[in-house]
């Protein structure tokens, strides 16, 4: 058995002493990323209102005998740079405090125990994932005397992506040439399969089930380099800004191409065209042009494309070593970009010579925080949502989008939405 | 370069130095005259001179290296190492292959210089003796000659053709085998890179040539392929800073992957020669880095934004797992706080801009990101087509050490050990290499790794044409008497009367009052009032001379020597190493570099009173003494910077430095001078020998050998005796009174294989190989008479000797004079020197009618291949293989041959190593015992 079940079996032990969790936080290098449950009606779940989700859920669970509630998985992310209004953002919608909210229900559930405490006075636990769960961990306990229950930022990610891939229908899709399309993956031959993550860096890793995976490669060069590099290279004030430019870029003026080296012609004997890129950045090295004589839109897509091109081909490469079919990419540097998902699925076809096809999560970005929300299943969502899969047309299952697909200058609007469905009380 | 260009008479140098080299080796020439004309008519007649006849150049024929007429000094004179430019250089026969990449050009070219053909009289007599075929092996010779590896920077492309235009290497040479007859118009270099089709007109237009494109792929891996089979130490490991060379079996090469970096990087699996694949690459390489880095620091070059990242720091900019992790490792996963979460993760930073950051960190960052991606792609490129070797080349890596620590560390770290970045010294040449590979007729295919030697001359132009060495500047004015202690410090031999001897007095005392000639100064013509012992520095301590390259490795001129040969009598020539001191270890490295230095001086007033120390001798001491003291001084910042060195290798650098300042032979005079005075002798010694029994002669000649052992002007302890003038005197004690058991004390072994014991005789040895070392007492009082003691027992003698001058080693040239000298007063000797061919009085009949008529075995002398005080028997004259092929006994003398190399050298026949020890440390560390000590090791054949 793997120790990593050992350990969320521990975590069961603390569902029984009734803890219930109702906002989860995934705080990477760059970005936050919050999900977090609400009720149909309000997010402020009171106490006069507990019994009617009870009601409305129509489903006896022989296991459980807890209460189901109806509501949407709502997700959220902030720059980590401003954690603060992320802060702000909890403190606001009083997340924080939904989780006692739940507790008291718990609690009135199991025929009072104890009495609850006034919540101002006690210390609550979120579950968190990601770097800044340590790092931040200080400054949550100050400000809002929360404290972070750290899960296993791979566990996250992994549990996360196979939640995404079991039970959503239109999670994973191909892109290719701005053509958008679904895959639909049986659930029973989901495995093994590589997540790619990437985020400030990639992990890369080899699902081979629930609690299943192992990391096996990864790269330093991810969206923090893209972002880095670009903030360095160009006046841009945010990576959605960076992304917007590069799409409107020509990466010609800034890479060396193969048909640069070999006047025009390709180099066919090696299948190279002349529009392969030989030397990313390599026509930068100009003597009389300096920073300022290319434009930003160029240096940003020409970034882009070196930094999807790279994961891309490390990615295929790891694949391959493995003996794994499908390769599934997530995380923020993606952002539903259409030519980040491009270039990615261009370079994964280039080096598989077509042989593979790079496949993408509709709720990139989202897996380590759903998969904390989610740490050791004391929701039963998964559980509750698969049978709900065949009792209820998946499409109402899917989620409605707060956003099209044009990035936004805001990258905290971006990427909010949310999932209806229903969680166990307890 | 302008300001100077006008006067090149303030360098002092001027067409006085051709003179003087004309001088010098018109004197060698009166020494072997008569041989030499004699050999010209034969030739003449019988027109049947071989093939081969006119490739025997020796491993060490790199004399005369460098035309200093009109040179300039380039640049700030007061520089340590300005460049010079020797404009006159020329190279007799060339021919040209060039890479042109986006931002280098690399030139290969081959030439043959004039050939200095010892092939005399002794030579072809041996030949005839041993039965050497002249190169009938195959069906065109290989053709002796040098391989040149030089770059410019492609945006300087005028300069590269400039230098092509000057040292006319577009003509390849009239007599150049390979030139189609077409020496002007038509001309064909074969090129590859990018550039060969970008700059086709520009070379048309300017040199009149077309580029032949040869495909850059191939050129790649037909390079690589030669290097990897032909240099023995190509190939190295690079892990936190320490360069480890690796021997690669020719024979296991294949397959391997090979991972070109330059602007971009190719990935080449590689399954043979001709046979390979480019299996992947990626567009993040050289011109990534060199890129991005221009757009983010103000630096102007690559090798200056290179140099920076050697200051910088990446954790300003780079966001480790520490900085995600609160500090904390991430150890589940395996990656420490350290590790690298995402390269330039941290100039997200808001308050910042570009120009918070320091370049210096930036560059560093940089770096790490594109080594550590190429080593990571190309490691699981290998490990998807399961090849075991990955070799890094091209020239982002540019001998940096950091960039090799990165891709070695990626490459480690994603294989979890198993497998290891390797890196080529020659990194960068590899497509131009190919590209000469290309040409039809190279005759490099068959070439094996022990018919290459590389050197590391000065005067070699290497980057950008340009020659990096010591100021050949004017030394005239900082000449001074520094040496005239020497002046002064004569014998204190008591001298006797000139009135004549008593005719009972020993050759011992004899030789005793030749000692004040022996250890008197060394004599010179005409004696000039000046030494030139002034103006050179004593070596650079280390870290003055620190560049930023300093890592990066040299790369030499490879010798293309089709004569040399293994010596076919190594029990296993696979696992043999000839260095019995491994210099890899910094400390001994540093004692001979002390050492060597400290040993400088003396040999620069040798080299320069042995040319009479006239003023261009003097300039050319002290340009000797810079050039020398500047490849230590670079050896102490890179022990790897030549490649894989033991002392034996270090010890002829200093010999081909000296060959490279026109010093033919330093010692000339003293070995003279020391031949004459123990010739003098050898009658009387050779009587008292006869006088004893046979047991007690065996061991007075194997003494014998020993204690004139001591006459080694290579030893610095020696040199001291000399200089004291008390050397005779110990030579004198320790002839008279050597205490056995020796240090190493196989005597009686060896006696018992000579005499046998009891009634039990065995069969003389049928011949010897006899090693020979020092001119003077050491080869005609210790062993000449070993030699003729071997001769009367019926044993067929072959003394082994230097090619080239090595120090007061006596060469196989000085041989034959000496051996006739010594012949006048001894019958055995005479009779075995006729039958050796080695009279040259009656060498006029014995290769006509003698045979038969002598009934003595030979006495015969071949050369080893040599100008080195040691010997890598990997590589011996063709000569001497074939001289080795009868022999059961081989007899290795002195230190350079039995000590410094060859100490645990096993060989299929017997072998007796005979050595004094004249270096307190070696005593210590080798033997557990002291200076002066005796080695006599005997083995037996196994």
């Amino acid at each position: 058995m793997d120790p990593r079940r050992a350990e969320t079996g521990k975590n069961s032990d603390q569902i029984q002493s009734g803890h219930v969790y109702h906002l989860a936080l995934d705080i990477g290098g760059s970005l936050a990323k919050l999900v977090y449950f609400t009720k149909n009606d309000e997010h402020i779940v009171g106490s006069e209102k507990k019994k009617s989700p009870m009601k409305a859920s129509g489903i006896s669970n022989s296991s459980r005998n807890s209460p189901v509630l109806n509501g949407r998985l709502n997700f959220k992310k902030f720059e980590t740079s401003k954690i603060n209004d992320c802060l702000e953002f909890i403190n606001s919608m009083k997340l924080h405090l939904g989780a006692i909210s739940f507790q008291m229900i718990a609690m009135v559930m199991n025929a009072g125990c104890q009495q609850p405490e006034s919540p101002g006075s006690q210390t609550i636990t979120i579950k968190a994932t990601g770097g800044g769960a340590y790092k931040y961990a200080d400054l949550f306990k100050e400000k809002f005397r929360i404290s972070l229950d750290k899960e296993d930022e791979m566990d996250c990610l992994v549990a996360g992506a196979n939640f995404l891939l079991e039970t959503i229908h239109q999670e994973a899709f191909t892109y290719m040439g701005n053509q958008k399309q679904f895959v639909w993956i049986d659930k029973n031959d989901l495995y093994p399969y590589l997540l790619v993550n990437i985020g400030s860096g990639v992990g890369m890793i080899k699902v081979e089930g629930d609690g299943k995976f192992e990391r096996v490669s990864g790269t330093s060069i991810g969206g923090g380099t893209f972002w880095g590099l670009g903030k360095l290279l160009t006046k841009c004030k945010s990576f959605d800004e960076l992304l917007d430019l590069s799409y409107r870029g020509n990466n010609r003026a800034v890479d060396m191409l193969v048909g640069d080296i070999y006047g025009g012609m390709d180099y066919s004997k090696i299948g190279l065209s002349s529009t392969t890129i030989a030397s990313s950045f390599g026509r930068a090295i100009s003597e009389n042009k300096e920073r300022d004589d290319y434009k930003p839109e160029d240096i940003a897509r020409s970034l882009l494309r070196m930094i999807s091109n790279n994961i891309g081909q490390i990615s295929y490469l790891t694949a391959l070593r493995f003996g794994l079919k499908r390769i599934f990419f997530g995380g923020f540097f993606i952002r539903r970009h259409p030519f980040t998902m491009d270039t990615l699925s261009v370079a994964v076809n280039f080096w598989s010579k077509g042989e593979a096809k790079a496949m993408f999560l509709q709720h990139e970005g989202f897996l380590g925080a759903v998969g904390a929300f989610m740490s050791s299943d004391k929701h039963g969502l998964k559980e509750l949502l698969a049978n709900q899969k065949v009792e209820r047309p998946p499409s109402k299952l899917s989620f409605s989008l707060d956003q099209t697909q044009v990035p936004q200058q805001d990258g905290e609007l971006n990427g909010d939405e949310s999932i209806e469905c229903s969680v166990y009380g307890a | 370069m302008a300001g100077l260009s006008e006067k090149p008479q303030a360098l002092g140098i001027d067409q006085e130095s051709a003179e003087a080299n004309k001088n010098s080796s018109s004197n060698k020439k009166s020494v072997h005259n008569r041989l030499l004309e004699k050999d010209k008519e034969e030739g003449g007649q019988g027109g049947d001179m071989s093939p081969s006849a006119g490739s025997s150049i020796k491993r060490s024929g790199s004399r005369p290296q460098l035309d200093v007429s009109k040179a300039e000094i380039q640049g700030n004179v007061e520089e340590k190492y300005p460049t010079i430019l020797l404009p006159n250089q020329s190279d007799d026969l060339s021919h040209l292959a060039l890479d042109i990449g986006g931002s280098l050009i690399k030139l290969v070219y081959f030439s043959r210089h004039e050939d200095q053909s010892t092939d005399d009289k002794r030579k072809r007599s041996v030949k005839e003796r041993l039965g050497l075929s002249n190169g009938n092996r195959r069906s065109f010779p290989i053709l002796g000659g040098r391989l040149h590896f030089v770059k410019f920077e492609t945006r300087k492309i005028n300069e590269c053709l400039d230098f092509i235009n000057s040292k006319q290497l577009h003509r390849g040479g009239a007599e150049s085998p390979y030139a189609d007859g077409a020496t002007d118009g038509n001309a064909i270099i074969k090129a590859t890179g990018g550039g060969a089709y970008k700059y086709t007109d520009l070379f048309k237009e300017r040199l009149g040539v077309s580029l032949d494109k040869e495909d850059e792929m191939d050129c790649l891996v037909a390079g690589a392929n030669f290097l990897l089979k032909a240099i023995r130490h190509e190939a190295f490991t690079h892990m936190e800073g320490q360069k480890e060379f690796v021997q690669i079996d020719p024979n296991d090469l294949f397959p391997y992957l090979l991972v070109n970096i330059g602007s971009g990087v190719s990935m080449i699996k590689v399954d043979g020669d001709g046979k390979f694949e480019r299996v992947s690459g990626t567009n993040v390489g050289g011109g990534t880095y060199w890129g991005l880095g221009r757009l983010l620091t103000k630096c102007k070059s690559f090798d200056e934004l290179l140099e920076l990242s050697q200051k910088g720091d990446n954790r300003t900019i780079d966001m480790l797992v520490g900085d995600i992790y609160g500090g904390l490792d991430y150890s589940k996963i395996g990656l420490s706080a350290s590790t690298i979460a995402s390269s330039f993760g941290k100039t997200i930073s808001e308050k910042k801009e570009l120009e918070d950051y320091r370049p210096e960190d930036i560059s560093l960052s940089l770096l790490r990101m594109i080594s550590y991606n190429i080593g990571q792609i190309s490691y699981l490129n290998a490990l998807r087509f399961g090849l075991k070797r990955i070799f890094f080349g091209g020239f982002f890596i540019r001998g940096h050490a950091y960039t090799m620590d990165t891709i070695s560390f990626a490459v480690q770290f994603w294989s979890k050990g198993e497998a290891q970045a390797m890196f080529l010294r020659h990194e960068g040449f590899l497509g131009a290499l190919g590209a000469f590979m290309s040409y039809e007729k190279h005759g490099l295919d068959d070439l094996m790794v022990h018919q290459l030697v590389e050197r590391f001359p000065m005067g070699a132009p290497y980057t950008g044409g340009k020659i990096h060495g010591p100021p050949l500047g004017d030394l005239n004015e900082k000449a001074s008497d520094r040496n005239s202690k020497y002046l002064t410090s004569t014998s204190i031999i008591v001298t006797l009367s000139n009135s004549d001897f008593p005719t009972q007095i020993s050759w011992m005392e004899k030789f005793l009052r030749k000692g004040t000639e022996i250890t008197a100064p060394v004599p010179m013509t005409p004696a000039a009032g000046t030494t030139g012992l002034g103006g050179f520095d004593v070596p650079l301590s280390r870290g003055s001379s620190l560049r930023s390259d300093a890592s990066a490795l040299n790369v030499g001129v490879l010798h293309l020597v089709p004569t040399l040969d293994v010596f076919p009598l190594l029990e296993d020539p696979k696992t043999y190493e000839p260095n019995t001191i491994d210099l890899a270890d910094p400390s001994e490295l540093e004692y001979w570099f002390t050492i060597l230095s400290e040993h400088l001086p003396d040999l620069v007033d040798k080299a320069v009173a042995s040319e009479g120390r006239t003023d261009d001798a003097k300039r050319r001491g002290d340009a000797f003494a810079r050039a020398f003291s500047a490849h230590l001084a670079r050896l102490m910042e890179e022990p790897a910077a030549y490649g894989k060195l033991g002392l034996a290798n270090l010890l002829e650098m200093r010999e081909e430095c000296l060959r490279e300042f026109q010093f033919v032979d330093a010692y000339r005079s003293i070995k003279q001078r020391e031949n004459e005075a123990s010739l003098a002798v050898l009658p009387d010694l050779l009587m008292e020998i006869d006088s004893m029994d046979e047991e007690t002669r065996l061991l007075t000649l194997i003494e014998g050998v020993l204690a004139a052992n001591i006459f080694d002007w290579g030893s610095r302890a020696c040199v001291d005796l000399y200089h004291k003038g008390t050397i005779i005197e110990i030579y004198r004690m320790s002839r008279n009174k050597m205490q056995r058991p020796w240090r190493v004390d196989d005597f009686d072994l060896f006696k018992e294989r000579m005499l046998g014991t009891g009634d039990k005789k065995k069969p003389p040895h049928k011949r010897a190989l006899l090693f020979v070392d020092n001119s003077g007492a050491d080869i005609v009082l210790g062993m000449l008479p070993l030699a003729r003691e071997l001769l009367r027992r019926g044993t067929e003698v072959v003394l082994v000797a230097n090619s080239l001058p090595a120090l007061n080693d006596v060469t196989a040239m000085e041989l034959p004079d000496i051996v006739a000298e010594a012949a006048k007063h001894c019958d055995t000797l005479r009779r075995a020197a006729e039958a050796g061919g080695l009279l040259v009085d009656a060498m006029i009949n014995s290769s006509r009618s003698s045979k038969g008529k002598s009934s003595s075995v030979p006495l015969m002398v071949v050369e080893n291949g040599c100008g080195s005080p040691c010997i890598d028997l990997r590589q011996v004259s063709s000569e001497l293989a074939a001289a080795a092929k009868d022999a059961d006994l081989i007899i290795l003398e002195g230190m350079g041959r039995a000590l410094h190399t060859n100490l645990n050298a096993r060989f299929k026949c017997d072998a007796l190593k005979l050595a004094m020890v004249k270096n307190q440390r070696l005593a210590e560390k080798l033997l557990k015992g002291n200076i002066y000590d005796c080695i006599c090791k005997y083995e037996p054949a196994s």
